[in-house]
Order: C-alpha cells, then structure tokens, then sequence
C-alpha cells in the first residue's frame, strides 16, 4: 500500500482542479493507497466540499507522514506550497501545467509577473527534488527537460469528457437559439481574457469576417477577466470597429451556460499564443464544433488531425478558413468527426489507465 | 493515436466508426490560401484593413507593452495629443442615444475650446520631448561611454556564432559513454546539438539569442543563468561554446566554477573555443572579429579547470588554415620542418576543443 498525496497552490475549479480531484478519485479507486489532497488556497466552491487540507498539517499530528506516502505536486504559479514539499523527504513527482511567459504578462498584468518569476524558479529547484515530472504535453515535457528535468513521462489531463455533456441551462440556450434564428454564423473562443490566449486577433479576425463574408455574425469571449487592462483594450477595439451588438464578453460562466454557447457555436476559433494543454478544444471536439486553431504551444498536440490549425493569424486567412468549415459541408463533417474521435483519445479510461503505468514508476510496489 | 504521441484514434465518440471521409489538411489550407489571394485582388479584402485592425488595437494597448521603446513610445504620446470630443452616443436602451447626442450638442462648443488647449500643450511637451530625444542620439554616439554600453549590449546579443559541426565527431567519441543529460551552452543554430542528439547523446542546449521555436531541444537563456538554476552534479557533461569567446575574464571565471560543480562525479567538461592564434590570421572567420571579449588559451582552460579539480584532460586543434604552406615534396627535411614551424607560426589552429574529466 502506498499513499498518494497532491499538494495544490490553489484548490478550485477549472482544469488544473478538475484534474487533481480525477487523480485522487483514480488513486483511490485503485485500492493502492489513500489519496489526499493539501493546498494553500481553497476557493470557488471547493472549500464547501471539505476534500482538502491546510499543507502544513501534512507531517504533524493531525495528519502524520506515512512510511510508504508519495507526494504529488501540482505546478502551476509560484507558491510556498512548492517550497513545502521541496523540504519534504517522501518522493516528489511535479506535474507541470505550465506557466504562462512572463512577456505576456509584463505588458498587461504587471502585478502577476512576480508570481510565475517565483514558479520558474521553484520548477528549476524541484528538478533535482523530483523523482519523476510529469507533463500533460510534450510542449510542456520539453520545458522541463530545458530546465534539468532527466525522468519526464507525459499524460493527458484527466478529464471527464462525459461531462462536457452538463444540464444546458435553458435561458441561455433561449436566448443564444432567439439570437441565431434571425442568421448569422456564431464564432466562440473560451478561456479567461489574457494576452497570451489572443482574444484581440479573435476580434480582428472577425471583424475581417463581418466585412467579406457574413455581416450578421456574431462572436461570444466566454471567460473570465483577471487583467483590467486587455479586457478594456478588447473593449475598446470592439467599439471603435463598431462590433458592440456582434461581439459579447460573457465573464464566467456555469457549466450549463457554457453547453449552450458549445451547441450553438457553428466555429470555434482559438488563436492562443500559449496554451500548455487547451480543454476548451476538446469540449468544443466534442459538441461537435469544428475548431479554427493557430499551431501554437501544445494546441496542435490537442487537436491532432481534428482541427483546421492555421500557421500564422493574419485576419483575412483565418477568417477564409472559418467561412470554409462553416460553409462547406463536406469539411465540416470530416472536422467534426475527426474531433469526437479526438475527444476518445482524451476519454477518462484511457487517460486513467496512462496515470497509472506513470505512477508505477515512482511509487515503491 | 494516443495522446502521448499526438496521433488520432480510430473509433468516435458513439463507439462506432465514423463514415466521414478524412481531408488533406495540406491540401485544404492551400485552397484557402488561394482563396485569400483571389479577394484580396479583387479587392474584396481591401488593401489597408488588416494593418488598420493591427492600429485600431495599438491605441488601447498600454504604453507598457509597446517594449520600452522610445521612439513608439513617444509616437503613441503624439497620437494622444489629439483629443477627440465627438464622444460615441450608442446604448442598448432606445431613448438614451438622442439623449447623448442632445447633450453632446449642448456642450460641444465649451468642450472644443477647453479640448484646443489641451492639444495645444500636449503637442507642445511632446513636440519638446522628440528635440530632447534627437540631442541625446547626438550625445550618444559622441560619447565613449554609451560607444562601451553599446558594446556591453553586443555582449548580452552575440552578432554571430561559430561554425562548430566539424566538432562532431571529436565530441560523439568524448561522450560515447555518457549516461545523463548533456548540456550544449551556446548551441547558436543547434546543427552540433542535432549531431549529438542523432549520435545518442541526450542532449540539450541553450542560447541567448531569440528563438523562434522553443518546443526544440535549444531554450533561449543564458548559460550562467541556466547552469546556477541546476543543481549540483545534475549534468553528465556540459559542453560551453560561444559564450567562452565572448565573456570578460571574470566572467569565464565565474563560468569555470559554475561547470565544475554542476557536472557530476564522471562526468565531463568540453570547451569550445576560439584560438587566440586566430586574430593573427588573415583568414580568420567572421566571427573572431565580432568576438567582444577575450578568449583564453586552450591550456589556460586546462589550468583553470585543473584548479577545480578536473583532470585527465585532452586537447584537439582544430582545422588548419587552408592557406597554410604545403610542404615540398621529396624535400629536404630541416626545410620541411621549418615550412611546419612557419605554419605553426602564421596559420596556427583557429579554434580547439577541450575535454576534462571530474574524478568519480
């Protein structure tokens, strides 16, 4: 019996949360060992639940070390958490989300840089730590062999793509169905507002498509704004090119919300710059949208042979190439069947299945 | 396909097999290409729209993100000068548009009058700043200090790197019997780290210089600051080029300790470097010339690294000079032998390679 422990800087919802709470549920499922979960930070909902702890109960009375305990740590920003486990002696394996390039957020979100600055660093620290790193891309995999990372496997984030199928929440739907019924192609991107992830070449794409091929479109920014100031460029841009009726930003929203945006989209268009991984492609996959992407980062590891991926973004070509899926039948089925295929790959079983012979490699037998 | 090896599986989501025939991806991004180009000749994408989109977002993107550079920056501060007072009257609520444009109205005439002066003193100060920013050009390229920063500059951005690929084969039989990760520091274009990656070295580099794909085996980084950023022993071997040429003295000091702790027990210590020999050649490559710093004597590397305790060192020369006096054949011998002393004296070896060991 071995336990299998994950230290999180923050504990919530979205990707890196929904992944940590499959690798506990796998481990524990598995009848190895007790799996569970230590963090900083629990927000978002998560800290209802009562399914984590404070990380620095870990090796005191209240939760004592085991003999056999292995530790997980979940790499994402710079955090204590980091430094904690770092002075742990259980094994260490880093499982690295990636962090985002500190040049896009120097411009934008000064205030963060000093955050993934401190994440660089600690990742470099916890290379000789690590008994094994983990990468959910081989994008992600080359970083941490650039960094002094020797044993680095890589595996899918653990996803449930049966739950992409959530509740569609009907007033959404409503709305988004009222709205398509009087024509127009409907472009969707999903992610929070960040520089890197591009929004603004989104915006200039469509635009681009507005003016050649279909004046009644209209696009939907589904995401959160952590930085002010690209969510009021985007803002602005959208105004001056006279898109304010064409263009929503909908701030966060529920999972039913965003089904309803997925089964309404006819285009999803991601020209992200920086994408350790990209879930959102895979939900748009699997509602059957076809995607528009930009082969950068590890997208074209996501999408695989299931998405349009684009060299470079000049508006007039990505704009083309959304009027060719949306417009040609033939494309757009092989596209989206292809993407319910792609979507199989990512299936929970067999990504479950990958994190286990993974783990086998640094949890004693 | 798995997702580990970034190829497609078979059956689709439903469990069955999906009748869609697949698309030439190639084939398709063609046509749309050809597609964009036939608009844009007939005009159907207008000529100016998409570097009129590129403008639209530079003026909401913070001066902070225009790379602190003096020229844009001040560009954007002159655009700024011109305060628009024509303010946009739109609202989703049907009445409130009339209203703005009312209002609008009503005050344009005080907004024009205070907007003029604004623009006036703006225009003023910004106008002041580029003669300011004209006299500190003038100043700067008359000033040895900012002619030694310029230089300084150079450094951090070497202008050219070393052909090393004739190095190859020396190195693959240096580190035949490594086991870990090898560390290429500078590897410029990466033509020698691909050699010793498809020689079954496992092998990595870094370089200063911006790359444009860094999902390659080269990250752009310093090789001080990547060699600190490692811990001790975490290396097989570490092969430094490039940056040796360039660094001052101290630098390629600091270098010598930062290599020999960060390799481990076994592992090995490899220099390329640039012979001082060089600069006395007529033929020398290009990049001798653009080398900023001072590159030290093959044996001098020896020495410092024998200091720090590696040893059983080997030194190889590199390729002699093509334009190097041949030998007469069926000679006679003392005057064959001061033809090589000649060679040796005027086109000795442009660059070595240095190997040294750290005891087990």
């Amino acid at each position: 019996m071995a336990n299998l422990h994950q230290f999180v800087p923050t504990f919530e919802p979205g990707a890196v949360g929904a992944h940590t709470v499959e690798l506990q549920r796998l481990w524990r499922e598995s009848g190895r060992g007790e799996s569970e979960v230590f963090t900083e930070h629990v927000r978002g909902g998560f800290e209802n639940e009562n399914r984590s702890h404070l990380f620095t109960d870990y090796g005191t009375k209240r939760f004592p070390a085991g003999r056999d305990d292995v530790l997980v740590y979940q790499m994402a920003i710079g955090s204590v958490v980091a430094d904690f486990v770092k002075g742990r002696r259980e094994p260490l394996v880093l499982n690295h989300h990636n962090l985002t390039p500190v040049e896009y957020l120097e411009r934008w979100e000064p205030t963060a840089t000093w955050g993934v600055q401190w994440g660089q660093a600690q990742l470099r620290d916890l290379a000789g730590r690590s008994a094994l790193a983990v990468a959910v891309s081989h994008y992600n995999a080359a970083q941490l062999r650039g960094v002094g990372y020797r044993q680095v496997e890589v595996a899918p984030l653990l996803i449930d793509v049966d739950a992409f199928d959530a509740q569609v929440e009907p007033e959404a739907l409503d709305a988004l169905t009222a709205a398509k019924a009087e024509g127009g192609t409907d472009w969707l991107f999903v992610g929070r507002l960040a520089a890197n992830k591009c929004q603004h070449d989104v915006i200039k794409s469509f635009a681009m498509y507005r003016r050649v091929y279909d004046p009644g479109a209209r696009l939907h920014l589904v995401g959160g704004a952590p930085a002010d100031a690209y969510r009021a460029a985007l803002e602005g841009l959208v105004s001056t090119l006279g898109l304010r009726g064409a263009v929503s930003f909908t701030g966060p929203v529920s999972t039913g919300a965003l089904a309803a945006y997925y089964r309404t989209a006819d285009v999803y268009v991601c020209l992200s710059e920086h994408e350790g991984f990209c879930a959102p492609l895979l939900e748009a996959m699997h509602h059957s949208v076809p995607v528009v992407a930009l082969a950068a980062a590890a997208v074209p590891e996501t999408v695989g042979d299931a998405g349009l991926l684009l060299a470079g973004k000049e508006p007039a070509m990505v704009a083309a190439a959304a009027d060719r899926v949306v417009r040609d039948s033939a494309v757009r089925s092989a596209l989206t069947a292809a993407g319910r295929r792609r979507v199989q790959d990512f299936g929970l079983a067999r990504s479950r299945s990958r994190w286990l012979d993974v783990l086998a490699q640094a949890v004693p037998s | 396909m798995s997702p580990t090896d970034g190829r497609g599986a078979a059956s689709d989501a439903t469990g069955g097999t999906s009748h869609a025939p697949a698309i030439d991806h190639q084939k398709l991004l063609a046509e749309i290409d050809a597609e964009v180009q036939r608009k844009r000749e007939s005009g159907d994408i207008p000529a100016d729209l998409e570097r009129e989109l590129d403008l639209v977002f530079a003026r909401f993107a913070p001066v902070d993100a225009l790379e602190a550079d003096f020229e844009q920056v001040l560009t954007r501060a002159e655009q700024a000068t011109f305060i628009d007072v024509i303010a946009p009257v739109e609202s989703s609520r049907p009445v409130v548009p009339i209203f703005k444009k009312v209002v609008r109205k009503v005050v344009g005439w005080y907004l024009r009058y205070v907007a003029q002066q604004t623009s006036a003193f703006a225009h003023a100060i910004t106008r002041a700043v580029r003669l300011l920013g004209e006299r500190v050009d003038v100043l700067e390229q008359a000033s040895p200090v900012a002619a030694q920063r310029a230089a300084a500059d150079g450094d951090v951005q070497p202008p050219s790197a070393p052909d090393l690929s004739h190095w190859a084969p020396t190195l693959a039989r240096w580190l035949q019997a490594t086991t870990g990760r090898v560390l290429h520091a500078e590897a410029g274009d990466g033509a020698l780290l691909a050699a010793l990656v498809e020689a079954g070295v496992d092998a990595y580099g870094v370089d200063p210089r911006p790359r444009p794909n860094v999902v390659n085996e080269v990250r752009e980084d310093e090789a001080a600051v990547h060699l600190r950023a490692l811990p001790d022993g975490a290396l097989a071997a570490i092969v430094l080029s490039g940056c040796v040429d360039r660094m001052a003295l101290g630098a390629q000091l600091q270098l010598a300790d930062l290599v020999a702790t960060k390799v481990a027990p076994g592992g090995t210590v490899i220099v390329l470097g640039t012979h001082p020999a060089a600069w006395a050649e007529s033929h020398a490559p290009v990049h001798v010339d653009l080398s900023p710093g001072r590159p030290l004597h093959p044996e001098t590397w020896q020495h410092l690294l024998a200091q720090r305790g590696m040893t059983e060192s080997e030194i190889v020369a590199g390729p002699p000079d093509r334009a190097a006096l041949a030998p007469v054949p069926k000679g006679d011998r003392v005057l064959n032998a001061n033809i090589e002393r000649l060679n040796a004296l005027l086109f000795g070896p442009s660059s070595y390679a240095l190997a040294a060991h750290r005891p087990e």
